[in-house]
């Protein structure tokens, strides 16, 4: 099966076995395993609608907002099991951030933009932290020149790919373990995605990093790591140069030399 | 006709779109946009001129609810009296000394001696306790004599504004050849309560009585009612009970008011018997009647915030009542406040359920509390209307522009506060 390609790291931050995931009676992924370590990017190619992003929200529990979502599986985060009653749920989303397709600040100053995560777990004491945690993580997001001098405006008044960034530096502000990142560049033109792809460089090794794609190239350049998905399944996950260069799996090839997807 | 070339490929006729019959559609497509926009122009006019000729009556009968009648009277208070010495008017005599004074009797007389036998009718029938209070206001015109205004009669009070009966117009005469009169601000119209004597009546205690009641109205629909609509949207799950539930908020949002009424009177009179007439018990009934109001625009206001939002909090591991409090309802702030006051303002507005709780109460005091009998000022605008005598029908139409006014503050508050949250966010 497909557990050989699966667990091929040694020490994996996050890994699934055999998770489904049903909306409703309908099944949207059958069955993916997949390990996720701390030192590589890993990448989810795949057609619309072949359960990347589905596959991508149960890793922090999102897809709990669905009421009709219903997951099978185990899915364990350092060894321990996230969809178990132990597990809060709250402090499951703080370890496992996420950056949504769509650039999504919250109608509030940029200070406060980066600063809400930090607010409600408590992670500095006084101002003076904050500051510093709202300078690093804009820093680190690559937005700090930019932005340094007016903190105050709303975070909605950024550009499109400011946005972007803007989100990264919050996710990254409650100093997560992994971060997700759901097709983070579709809503942005090439220079911004260039940005957001160099940032994801530079984050990788401190955070897991989990990227889904619609964009090949994109895949290729940011990860280490590449499954791709197809139909609610995981057809193959390996080395990104493997995938991109020597598929072992007929459907691979063929999404990958764009002969559907 | 022009001929049209046929496409060999769909067997169509090419469409001529330069062509006359296309001329005349384009024209009279223009024709009914011009018709669509006068229709809408007039329907605008219609509604400003209802407006505008309500405001007008409105203001035209009411503007003499402001004002009264006051005569002048001479009063010998020395002579009447006898000597008071200044030091019984300093502080630890003065009160005695002026319980030992008879008003009531200076006044009949002093009366009697200006405008004859019986020249107590120009006067108001409490004009004498106008007489006391100016008296316990400055103590020192017991010292010398003095020329007083005091408020006249209704039937005087009509006949100096504009024509009445005749023998209000003799009266009135007769009055200003022994005295002299002045229109002037009817202060005690705005500080005064109910009463028999159109010219003596106020509207304090009907708008106070309205305030309470509003007050009570508030705390109770607008909290309970924002928690409901935020457990419903965010919390409950879907399921027939849940279902059940929203049809039956909607359902009560349209019962008539009257029933509320009813209901008011057989659960807090009957079942909790708590006192009539009371603001606590308005304040009750209309908190049910304005709830269901302020569930649905606010469950309306909650379900516009952007999904994203919601997302992007969570996703930073906020908790669900994070995500409430610190994200969907500053958003939904704006919406719910238009809903709250669109409900306030219907409450403020109503008569019905409040006289099946016996807030039809003859108040002639301003309530002091939740408990004391109270009436609002639609429901005072509902007695006077009733009322026989003439002098009413001005006092009626004052008290519909106090009601207006205070209908237009409150909104203007309420505007002004969810501004103010919108240029926040």
């Amino acid at each position: 099966m497909l557990d050989n390609t699966a667990t091929s790291s040694t020490n994996p931050k996050m890994s699934a076995r055999d998770v489904k995931v049903f909306y409703g009676d309908k099944q949207a992924i059958k069955g993916v395993s997949i390990d996720i370590d701390m030192d590589n990017v890993v990448a989810f190619i795949g057609p619309s609608g072949c359960g990347k992003s589905t596959f991508l929200r149960t890793l922090n529990r999102m897809n709990d907002t669905i009421p009709i979502a219903r997951v099978e599986g185990d899915i364990t985060l350092d060894g321990e099991n996230i969809y178990s009653s132990k597990m809060d749920v709250v402090q499951l989303r703080a370890r496992v951030g996420m950056v949504f397709q769509k650039p999504n600040p919250f109608p509030k100053s940029i200070y406060d933009n980066v600063a809400y995560g930090a607010r409600i777990h408590g992670l500095a004491p006084n101002k003076a932290e904050l500051d510093q945690i709202v300078e690093n993580s804009l820093v680190r997001a690559g937005l700090w020149n930019e932005v340094k001098d007016r903190l105050s405006d709303s975070g909605t008044a950024l550009s499109g790919g400011q946005q972007q960034r803007l989100c990264i530096a919050r996710a990254i502000a409650v100093d997560p373990e992994v971060i997700l990142m759901d097709e983070p560049c579709s809503a942005l033109d090439p220079i911004a995605t260039a940005k957001i792809e160099e940032l994801i460089h530079e984050l990788r090794g401190r955070y897991a990093i989990v990227i889904v794609t619609h964009n090949m190239q994109q895949a290729a350049r940011v990860s280490q790591k590449t499954a791709f998905f197809h139909l609610g399944t995981m057809v193959e996950y390996g080395d990104t140069s493997d995938i991109f260069t020597n598929p072992r799996e007929e459907r691979t090839r063929d999404y990958i030399t764009g002969r559907y997807g | 006709m022009p001929a049209n070339p046929q496409t060999p490929a769909t067997g169509r006729t090419k469409t001529d779109w330069m062509g006359e019959a296309m001329q005349k559609r384009i024209a009279r497509r223009y024709a009914a946009e011009r018709r669509f926009k006068w229709m809408g122009l007039g329907a605008v006019a219609l509604s400003s001129l209802f407006l505008a000729f309500l405001l007008v009556v409105m203001v035209g009968n009411g503007a003499k609810g402001f004002i009264s009648t006051e005569a002048t009277l001479t009063v010998d208070l020395p002579a009447a009296t006898g000597s008071i010495s200044p030091e019984q008017l300093t502080q630890p005599r003065l009160a005695a000394t002026m319980a030992s004074i008879d008003v009531r009797r200076i006044f009949d007389n002093a009366v009697q001696a200006q405008y004859g036998e019986d020249g107590a009718r120009f006067f108001a029938s409490t004009a004498w306790t106008a007489l006391r209070d100016q008296l316990t206001e400055n103590p020192n015109l017991v010292m010398s004599k003095t020329k007083v205004w005091l408020p006249t009669s209704s039937d005087i009070d009509r006949a100096a504004k504009d024509n009445s009966t005749p023998e209000a117009e003799a009266d009135y005469a007769t009055l200003r050849k022994a005295g002299e009169v002045r229109q002037t601000f009817n202060w005690r119209f705005l500080t005064g309560s109910d009463g028999t004597d159109p010219a003596q009546v106020g509207i304090w205690g009907a708008l106070k009585g309205s305030l309470i009641t509003m007050v009570v109205t508030l705390f109770l629909a607008f909290p309970v009612g924002v928690l409901a609509a935020v457990y419903l949207e965010e919390y409950a799950s879907k399921n027939w009970l849940t279902d059940l539930i929203e049809v039956s908020i909607n359902n009560l949002a349209a019962v008539p008011s009257i029933i509320f009424g009813l209901l008011g009177l057989a659960v807090f009179l009957q079942f909790f018997s708590m006192p009539r007439s009371a603001a606590i018990v308005g304040g009750l009934t209309l908190a049910l009647m304005t709830m269901p109001v302020i569930v649905i625009a606010a469950r309306n206001a909650i379900k516009a915030v952007p999904p994203s939002i919601r997302e992007a909090a969570m996703g930073v591991g906020a908790s669900p009542v994070q995500v409430v409090f610190h994200h969907v309802l500053p958003l939904a702030i704006p919406g719910i406040m238009t809903g709250t006051i669109i409900g306030m303002a219907r409450a403020l507005g109503e008569t019905a359920p409040l006289l099946m709780i016996g807030m039809r109460a003859f108040t002639t005091t301003p309530p002091d509390g939740l408990t004391d009998p109270a009436t609002v000022l639609p429901v005072q605008i509902f007695l006077w209307s009733d009322e026989v005598n003439r002098g009413f029908v001005e006092k009626t139409s004052a008290a519909i522009i106090v009601l207006l006014v205070f209908l237009l503050t409150m909104n203007a508050i309420a505007v002004y506060l969810r501004n103010r949250f919108e240029t926040r966010w």
